[in-house]
């Protein structure tokens, strides 16, 4: 018999909100029949669908027969009665009703908006058989294709393994030539995922051996932009050039959504090479990942535990490509999980601090509330006096709170359609998920349950407290009951309670700031203002000789430098501010790898022109290489500072000699050091880099960017007509593609923690502004009390300083609470965002700081004036009035 | 206090009166019954406890089912339950509401499978 499912103690417990007498009779069956349902889900996806339903079960039955048993459970009629009441105490006082209404408004609206985020990137829905089952092996290093072979015979938990790599093929004969997004996948990879074409076929075995794979299967988006949605697509033969093929047959459509598994692809191809090749003999290095179907029954740690084995047989039989290290750090992670790891922290961050802020709203709500009933006094006794019963008056008073939730809800749900609407102009096109972020429906779920709880946490603590109101107290002629004190005494505790949670908000955003102030300070190493990027890479198969490729180049940069508006000129095959990246093994002269050290992996980049001085790469020492650096002049190069810190230190770098692949191959010998450049983004340090001219390649093909700087004060764009005139003038056949600002490449890398600081920035302002609003109403409430009292000090001769100094005293002291225990439970909580900084500490003690000193100054602030204008009363007035 | 008859007791919810078609061929208790409706009506929406121990301590305190005693052998803190002779008369016109429902929709060629 297998376990029984987990949380059934839970279920047991929970069972506690149904009557007695059913929890008593039915709670062993019920029980038995949620484990029932458990045990026949596959997935934990549909486990989790079972226990959200089955919760949502129990709490709405309970809550309904409760209120059956209960004089809560209105008749009809007295509902509707209760409901008119509650509008007509509500238009009663405007002004904190629309305060309300605003403020949930407010708390409902940015979480529903930063949920709808949360809930389509993280939950992101793939259009595959249980997507939850396909997992990454070992996606830490690249490799080749007999890696991934060898995990599908070594590792008995998976049931299919396709090597995946991303190239960049050429399609020309379909309107203007373009670049296309092949991916390179095994025969099985359409049934790996459980996808069937909409149109055609996918790949049969076979189709991945040598030469056999002169096939493509066109994504849903390519066939429709590149073809117009051509229902007799497949079959045809098209110019496809790149990965060993100059044209290709259509041979099927996938649907919509598949693209987006891996690297957004156009296409997909077969990944050929021989099957027999062995780990050393498999040249197919350009393997950048492995993906997976986990077997039936098999489970991702049973994985984990087998992916360490694999890797440690690939690390024995190829120990200069990977370290010890390398094999035991290997993992199998799950498809979703490794596609979002790099936003989750950030996004689930935000969403921990956009529910503090609705918290701060709630409290806020509640203060108000709590101040009117106390106002409405004599109405809520002379209820008491007439027989309304302590139920009836909860339930008139969470009426109220209600129907101010419902607004604030409404109007939440309308914030959240804007807010979303602008997180997509705010949020990088590269951040995962965001284009299926939308108010939907699991979003207005989140913001009708949100405004459940909205209602019923401000209308509780007033609803329970103004119950307590009796007949007497009217009896008794002043509307000052008994249970004032105990109301001050609540809202003291809500405002210190609010203090502490926009501390925890504030101090988020606090050092979000401080990292991306950090980030932003960080040199990229190079100058990308006025520098335009674009690709143009001629046909293989028209240029079969690297000579010739390099000539149209030459053509190419002539005619482009000629331009008034051009400063310079220069190419490189992989753009900075980008993820690619080639990185080779690599023997620099006198170099020893210390024992059991795998051989050291240097970034490689080919470069022509004036590259260099184009993107305004500082040259340290030496001089730079470029186009005078052909096959018939001696091996160059120039390396990084990283380069000669981590392989020469201290020794003068020009001079000595380097030879990628084999310590036996070609030497260039180093004529030059440059700068470091952050070429994945300003948050990755440099490594070591070498560049090499274009014309010395041990290679005749290698695509390449071309980069023209512009004169200052051109506009980048402007040069763009001109540029592809000027290719299609040489060569009409050539794409001219990616025609991109390089400063908004570089950018980019930092977009993702533009977007995540504005977000938790806009928050934290919130959360203060909340909390001021908090604290300076509780003030003008308890001083407004306090009048009388303040009447009697003036007219004793005590002085309005000293009257505002133990106003202000009094009302701060929960405001300084807070802070402390705020800070408290900040640092404890700061921990998370460990992950998300960039340089700064989640303790930091500055942000600490500046944090509880920009609080405390707030509260202060907002103690102060409501104590200064209550401490100017006339005592003749105040006390002839009591 | 009047008594009630059976057609007060109509119309039956469909939970309600699927829980009643599960006992009439015997006592049964909560997973047992609803493998009963679900193999009747396989593409309805799936029962979760709450709601269904509800239905079944309404038609419990109306007198339409009642406590029966556990069969020898089987686990004792399940609570078996069985049609009342109210409970099957209730049943009976519920479902003689519902054909006659049926014979009307089929007079008006509701019924008939367009092409």
């Amino acid at each position: 018999m297998s376990a029984p499912p987990k949380g059934l103690g839970l279920y047991r417990a929970l069972l506690r909100l149904l009557p007695g007498d059913m929890r008593r009779r039915f709670g062993h069956d019920m029980t038995a029949l949620l484990a029932d349902r458990l045990a026949q889900a596959a997935t934990t996806r549909q486990r989790a669908r079972i226990w959200a339903a089955a919760l949502a079960d129990l709490l709405v039955q309970s809550v309904r027969m409760r209120l059956v048993e209960s004089e809560l459970a209105p008749a009809p009629s007295a509902l509707l009665i209760d409901l008119r009441h509650a509008a007509a105490g509500l238009r009663a006082s405007p002004g904190v009703t629309a305060a309300s209404i605003v403020t949930l408004g407010i708390g409902v609206g940015a979480s529903a908006a930063v949920f709808s985020v949360a809930d389509a990137v993280l939950r992101a829905d793939y259009p595959v058989e249980e997507p939850e089952r396909l997992v990454f092996v070992w996606p830490e290093v690249n490799g080749n294709k007999a890696m991934a072979l060898l995990a599908e015979s070594e590792m008995s938990t998976l049931q299919l393994v396709s090597g995946l790599s991303a190239w960049t093929l050429t399609l020309t004969g379909e309107g203007e030539p373009r670049e296309v997004t092949g991916l390179l996948v095994a025969p099985e990879y359409f049934e790996l995922l459980g996808v069937r074409p909409i149109l055609g076929r996918g790949f049969r075995a076979g189709e991945d051996l040598p030469g056999a794979g002169a096939v493509v299967v066109l994504s849903h988006g390519f066939w429709v932009t590149a073809f117009g949605a051509d229902p007799d697509v497949v079959g045809r033969v098209i110019r496809l050039s790149g990965a060993e093929h100059e044209s290709r047959e259509v041979i099927g459509v996938m649907p919509p959504g598949v693209e987006r598994i891996w690297q957004d692809a156009d296409v997909w191809v077969p990944l050929e090479g021989d099957r027999a090749a062995g780990l050393a003999d498999d040249n197919s290095w350009y393997v950048n990942d492995r993906i997976a179907r986990l077997a039936p029954g098999a489970s991702l740690e049973e994985a984990n535990a087998q992916v360490r084995a694999y890797a440690a047989r690939i690390q024995t039989a190829l120990p200069r490509t990977f370290s010890v290290e390398d094999a035991e750090a290997a993992t199998v992670r799950r498809m979703s999980d490794a596609l979002t790891a790099s936003v989750r922290t950030p996004i689930l961050v935000t969403l921990g601090a956009v529910v503090l802020v609705l918290v701060i709203g709630c409290v806020n709500v509640a203060n108000l509330l709590l101040a009117r009933s106390d106002r409405r006094h004599r109405d809520l006794a002379v209820r008491a006096a007439l027989g309304a019963g302590r139920a009836r008056m909860v339930r008139l008073l969470l009426l109220e709170s209600t129907v101010v939730a419902a607004c604030g809800g409404a109007l939440g749900i309308v914030l959240a359609g804007a807010l979303v609407a602008g997180l997509h102009r705010l949020a990088p096109p590269d951040f995962p998920g965001i284009d299926a972020v939308a108010v939907d429906g699991t979003v207005l779920a989140w913001a009708l349950l949100a405004t459940a709880a909205a209602g019923l946490v401000s209308g509780l603590a007033p609803a329970v407290r103004a119950s307590a109101v009796r007949a007497l107290s009217l009896v008794s002629g002043s509307t000052r009951g008994s249970g004032r004190n105990t109301i001050g005494r609540l809202t003291t505790v809500l405002v210190g309670g609010q203090v502490g949670l926009a501390v925890v908000v504030t101090l988020a955003s606090g050092l979000m700031l401080r990292s991306f102030d950090r980030l932003m300070s960080v040199d990229p190493g190079l100058d990308a203002t006025d520098v335009l990027a674009f690709k143009a890479n001629p046909n293989q198969g028209d240029y079969p000789d690297g000579e010739a490729e390099r000539a149209f180049f030459r053509a190419v940069s002539e005619r482009l430098g000629s331009l008034p508006s051009v400063e310079s000129i220069g190419g490189i095959h992989l753009l900075p501010g980008t993820r690619d990246n080639w990185s080779f093994p690599t023997f620099p002269e006198g170099f020893a790898v210390p024992e059991g050290a795998p051989t050291p992996s240097v970034n490689f980049r080919a470069v022509r022109d004036d590259y260099f001085e184009t993107v305004g790469l500082r040259v340290v020492s030496g001089r730079t290489v470029g186009n005078a650096d052909q096959q018939d002049t001696e091996s160059v190069g120039v390396v990084n500072e990283a380069f000669v810190r981590d392989f020469w230190p201290g020794a003068d770098p020009l001079g000595r000699t380097l030879s990628i692949f084999s310590p036996s191959g070609r030497a260039y010998r180093v004529v030059g050091v440059v700068a470091d450049v952050h070429q994945h983004g300003r948050e990755l340090a440099p490594r070591p880099e070498m560049y090499f001219s274009h014309g010395q390649l041990l290679w005749d093909h290698v695509g390449m960017w071309l980069l023209a700087r512009v004169r200052p004060g051109t506009d980048v764009a402007t040069i763009g007509p001109a540029v592809r005139d000027i290719v299609w003038s040489i060569d009409p056949d050539v794409p001219v593609s990616e025609m991109l600002r390089l400063a908004d490449v570089v950018g980019q890398s930092t977009r993702g923690a533009r977007f995540l600081t504005a977000l938790l920035t806009g928050f934290g302002a919130l959360a203060l502004g909340l909390c001021a609003l908090g604290v300076f109403g509780v003030t003008a409430y308890v001083t407004g009390r306090r009048a009388g009292e303040f009447g009697v000090r003036v007219a004793l001769g005590s002085s309005r300083a000293r009257i505002v100094r133990s106003a202000v005293a009094r009302a701060f002291a929960p405001v300084a609470v807070g802070l402390g225990l705020g800070l408290v439970a900040a640092r404890l909580a700061s921990g998370v965002m460990d992950g998300v900084l960039y340089e700064v500490d989640p303790a930091d003690p500055a942000t600490f700081a500046s944090v509880a000193l920009l609080l405390g100054a707030v509260g202060l602030l907002a103690a102060v004036v409501p104590a200064w204008r209550a401490s100017g009363v006339d005592p003749v007035r105040v006390l002839g009035s009591d | 206090m009047t008594r009630r008859t059976p057609h007060d007791h109509l119309p039956m919810h469909p939970l309600s009166f699927r829980i009643l078609l599960a006992l009439t061929a015997g006592p049964s208790y909560g997973t047992r019954i609803v493998e009963e409706i679900e193999r009747a009506a396989p593409d309805g929406r799936p029962l979760y406890p709450a709601n269904l121990f509800r239905r079944i301590r309404d038609l419990l305190s109306d007198g339409l089912v009642e406590e029966a005693p556990s069969p020898e052998g089987a686990d004792p803190r399940r609570t078996y339950l069985c049609l009342t002779p109210t409970g099957r008369a209730v049943a009976r016109a519920e479902a003689r509401r519902l054909r006659d429902l049926v014979g009307e929709a089929e007079r008006h060629d509701l019924l008939v499978d367009t092409p």
